[in-house]
């Protein structure tokens, strides 16, 4: 007969775990150990990340391996992950050697390379949200698109640097959207994820929802 | 312990206490009374697709990690994706899983398997993959792209932790002539998602999938527990405004702020 530990030791392990994390928050005398929970979660979390890249080596090589359309892609992210790596442990290797923090090729790819490829990420993402604001009618005719639409036109319309004088109304209409009905409707919304939140984290704690595998 | 402490406890062990009572009282009866959200009623109807046609969906779960307050969207993803694995299991080809965030990679790929198994799906090579696409919020979007684009996927879910670059995603999703179902509890990249995706699922409503999508009596007794919290919670916010009216002090105020 083969016996499966496994399951119910991780089940057992975050449960408890769960548990006195929790309760950390509420009673001063667990605070400690809370953190000291939580800090280990961090470590193994750093290790987790090295998996991580280890599968993600894997995953792509394996994309390099097949005819796909985008496996060139693939063949860049992996040069690209490699060289990091390599500067990264050169920089290491000389900070060592030197006794003091030395990491100025790292720091050269972060500014020259990766620093103005995210910020023309985001440049793309703007274009892209006033794409998705301007044919939200089109895509679904309700009332609530309707409202959204045209309060996204108010916020904008107020939002340019003119002079008030000019959109006295704009200015105080989108004042009294932005401090009452907006801020309403956030805390609304807050309230449900909040309430979601603790159902799922009490599904976990309970060991009904069990996504370690167990 | 304070008497915010104090309260925590209680209204936490009130909540579970709700919901097991709501399991215990309806677990003989047929199904709960639960409102009609139109993003999961198009989500088991994908799924009964990707079954006859012989496509696949996509789930990606954000790139919100589980040691911070982004916990509980990937945490509600990994449910969502354990129906989805469930409800296509008979599927040809089983769903494709991606995230950016490493821990949730090794939890996805622990759910897909462990679920697979309890399914009697024996074939190891029929697992789908929880694959770790980038570390960064706009590497992640940009690399999951390629998944969007692929011509087998029929239809993506998105539940998980974003920021506005979820545009990105919806984007090709609509260019792709493929349904989106989407979810954050990040704020902002929920009206963007509101805006983008064709079926947006907005506030508490993402972390309610495992009950819409048969995940079992549990599942659905939370979500009535969640109703009943959100009335009291009405009606303590109406009673406070009622009191402030009236010049009366305000006893939750003082607990809300941390007393002792």
């Amino acid at each position: 007969m083969k016996l499966n530990f496994r399951a119910p030791l991780s089940t057992a392990v975050a449960i408890g775990v769960g548990v006195v994390v929790l309760a950390g928050y509420f009673i001063p005398s667990l605070t400690e150990v809370r953190f000291i929970l939580l800090r280990t979660g961090l470590v193994l979390a750093a290790v987790a990340l090295l998996v991580g890249i280890i599968n993600l080596l894997a995953v792509h090589f394996r994309k390099m391996g097949t005819n796909q359309t985008n496996s060139g892609y693939s063949l860049i992210l992996v040069i690209a992950l490699i060289a990091t790596l390599v500067i990264g442990t050169v920089d290491m290797v000389q900070t060592y050697l030197i006794g003091r923090p030395n990491f100025q090729i790292t720091n050269w790819v972060f500014t020259h390379i990766h620093l103005p490829i995210e910020t023309s990420l985001m440049a793309v993402t703007t274009v892209s949200l006033i794409y998705a604001g301007a044919h939200i009618l089109r895509k679904r005719l309700s009332i609530f698109s309707i409202i959204f639409f045209f309060v996204v036109l108010l916020v904008l319309l107020s939002s340019f640097s003119i002079s008030t004088n000019y959109l006295p109304v704009f200015q105080s209409l989108r004042n009294w959207i932005i401090r009452i009905p907006a801020l309403a409707g956030a805390r609304g919304l807050l309230i449900g994820i909040a309430l979601g939140s603790i159902a799922a984290g009490l599904r976990i704690l309970t060991g009904i929802d069990r996504p370690y595998g167990g | 312990m304070t008497l915010t402490g104090f309260s925590g406890i209680v209204i936490i062990l009130l909540f579970l206490g709700a919901m097991i009572a709501f399991y215990l009282t309806k677990r003989g009866s047929e199904t709960f009374q639960l409102r009609e959200i139109n993003s999961y009623r198009r989500l088991s109807r994908e799924i009964r697709r990707a079954v006859e046609s012989g496509t696949q969906l996509h789930v990606s779960l954000g790139w919100g990690g589980i040691t911070s307050s982004e916990s509980a969207s990937a945490f509600a993803g990994l449910s969502i994706l354990k129906q989805i694995i469930k409800e296509s299991s008979i599927c040809d080809y089983p769903p494709v899983s991606s995230t950016g965030n490493a821990v949730v990679s090794i939890l996805a790929q622990d759910t897909i398997q462990s679920t697979s198994q309890a399914i009697s799906i024996n074939d190891q090579k029929s697992y789908s993959t929880g694959e770790l696409i980038a570390l960064t919020p706009y590497s992640y979007a940009a690399g999951t792209l390629t998944s969007i684009r692929n011509p087998n996927i029929s239809a993506n879910v998105l539940s998980g932790w974003y920021g506005p670059e979820v545009i990105w995603l919806t984007s090709a999703a609509e260019r792709q002539g493929t349904p989106i179902i989407a979810g954050t509890a990040q704020l902002p990249s929920q009206a963007v998602m509101y805006a983008s995706a064709t079926d947006p699922l907005i506030g508490e409503e993402l972390f309610v999938g495992g009950a819409y999508l048969g995940g079992g009596k549990i599942h659905e007794a939370s979500v009535n527990t969640q109703d009943i919290f959100r009335w009291v919670i009405i009606a303590v916010i109406l009673l406070g405004a009622v009191l402030s009216l009236l010049g009366v002090a305000y006893p939750f105020q003082s607990l809300l702020g941390g007393a002792p």
